[in-house]
């Protein structure tokens, strides 16, 4: 599985249409086949950072469904759904991203509703991290074996748990590159982690935070909050 | 595949010679990728110690296992020890525009070798359009490929040997991409030295005035292929 990542500047006064054109437009046409799959729709948390901004991951089956859906796109059926998207959005940054091998299972495309759901919004944290030159395989070994086991532990500071762990696909962004997609299941311990010092049992030597700080240094977290009617909770 | 990448100063030689002798040779052992050019963004004119490559690829399935054995696979190592040599790299799959004279490359006859011969540079333009990216590329088609088609050949300053746009979700949209070799460099020059104004006011009509309706964002790289660039 391929997954395609897009981070949206979305025009202001065109939001709702352009989360019209995901949602009447993208999600069912794709379900009409079975190369690819929209999996979230993600609006940024106004009051963590930049407004107006989406993302969007799509599953996509491999490169060869990639490579049909990206001609669709550039001059087949679905150009006109992206001219009009153009119109909608200042532009979009995207990336294809590749499952870590220790990512948590994902759904198999058919399994991915397509249908308008309706729910409660799901928080997400976004991390996405830049290890040092020549530290991508080692990162991506200790993320697995250290943080992702911490997340489960009893103690964890915060409650969440990855939900994806992606590397870009070579070729298709920016790399050393790893993204984890992770969702909140305790707002009081965000709320904590955002207005109180960080321990320094959790940032002393020894800790996750101490050491692998030999393999990176960089990373951004973003808060995204689920539509509604995003496929996956 | 296009890689911008972003080469640690006192690695620079380093990280050419596994491009050349390592990343070029292990495409060469099969039929499904070959690189055409690397290019140094030539000193003077931008960042320093940047290099571009344009890989080509059969198709989506080959492009998916060229990145899985440097994931997980055969080339895992050459693609850590490639890290190792740079800061960074920015990569993005382009297909080429309905009016690209490059559409397909018959990889069996993209030299892999190594051989040496002169340099060549290259205006890499790339551009990011406020209007619907489609009338981007058919500006470019109709009011200056097929103008600059027309030009004697003593008189061009630029040959367009490709134009992409950014496949779906690997890169920026809206943006696209001229490839264009310099033939003549003394009017390189003139380009450089000219004081002109293309104000729209002053030149309306011209290609730079219309332009402005569909973009004023761009950036022109000049880049320049190593002695063994199998493309020049």
């Amino acid at each position: 599985m391929l997954f395609i990542h897009e981070f949206h500047k979305v025009v202001g006064t065109r939001a709702e249409a352009f989360e019209a054109a995901y949602r009447e437009r993208w999600m069912p046409v794709l379900a009409e086949g079975s190369d690819a799959r929209l999996a979230w729709y993600f609006d940024l948390a106004h009051g963590s950072g930049l407004a107006y901004r989406v993302v969007t991951v799509t599953a996509v089956r491999d490169g060869a469904a990639y490579a049909r859906l990206a001609e669709r796109v550039a001059r087949g059926d679905l150009q006109s759904w992206a001219r009009d998207l153009d119109g909608l959005r200042h532009e979009t940054h995207s990336r294809v991203l590749v499952p870590l091998r220790w990512s948590p299972g994902f759904p198999e495309l058919s399994e991915i509703p397509a249908g308008a759901a309706s729910r409660e919004p799901a928080l997400y944290m976004e991390d996405t991290m830049w290890p040092f030159p020549g530290k991508l395989r080692a990162y991506v070994e200790a993320a697995g074996a250290v943080y992702r086991p911490s997340l489960q532990a009893e103690d964890a500071r915060m409650h969440m748990h990855v939900a994806l762990g992606l590397e870009t696909m070579p070729g298709a962004g920016r790399s050393p590159e790893v993204t984890l997609l992770q969702r909140l299941s305790s707002l009081p311990r965000l709320i904590t982690l955002l207005t109180e010092d960080i321990p320094a049992e959790v940032t002393g030597p020894g800790s996750w935070m101490h050491e692998a700080l030999d393999l990176r240094d960089r990373w951004r977290s973003r808060l995204l909050r689920t539509a509604p009617w995003s496929p996956l909770p | 595949m296009h890689e911008t990448h972003r080469v640690i100063g006192r690695h620079a030689s380093e990280f050419e010679a596994l491009v050349r002798d390592e990343w070029m040779v292990a495409l060469a052992g099969g039929g499904e990728a070959r690189l055409l050019w690397y290019l140094n963004h030539a000193m003077g004119s931008g960042p320093a110690y940047e290099v571009v490559t344009i890989t080509a690829v059969a198709d989506g399935t080959a492009w998916e296992a060229l990145g899985r054995r440097m994931v997980e696979g055969d080339l895992a190592g050459l693609a850590t020890r490639l890290d190792s040599c740079r800061h960074e790299v920015e990569g993005k799959l382009l297909v080429p525009v309905y009016w690209s004279a490059l559409q397909d490359v018959d990889l069996a006859t993209v030299p892999v070798d190594g051989r040496t011969h002169p340099l060549s540079v290259y205006m890499q333009d790339t551009g990011w359009p406020h209007a619907p990216l489609d009338d981007y590329i058919e500006l470019w088609d109709h009011d200056y490929w097929q103008i600059m088609r027309q030009t004697p050949p003593e008189k061009k300053l630029l040959d367009i040997q490709a134009c992409f746009q950014v496949a779906h979700g690997s890169g920026i949209r809206p943006e696209a991409i001229l490839m264009q070799k310099i033939m003549n460099v003394d009017t390189l020059g003139r380009l450089l030295t000219s004081a002109e104004k293309h104000d729209p006011t002053t030149w309306p009509g011209t290609y730079m005035a219309k332009g402005l309706e569909v973009r004023d964002q761009w950036e022109s790289k000049l880049l320049r292929t190593s002695a063994w660039s199998p493309l020049w």
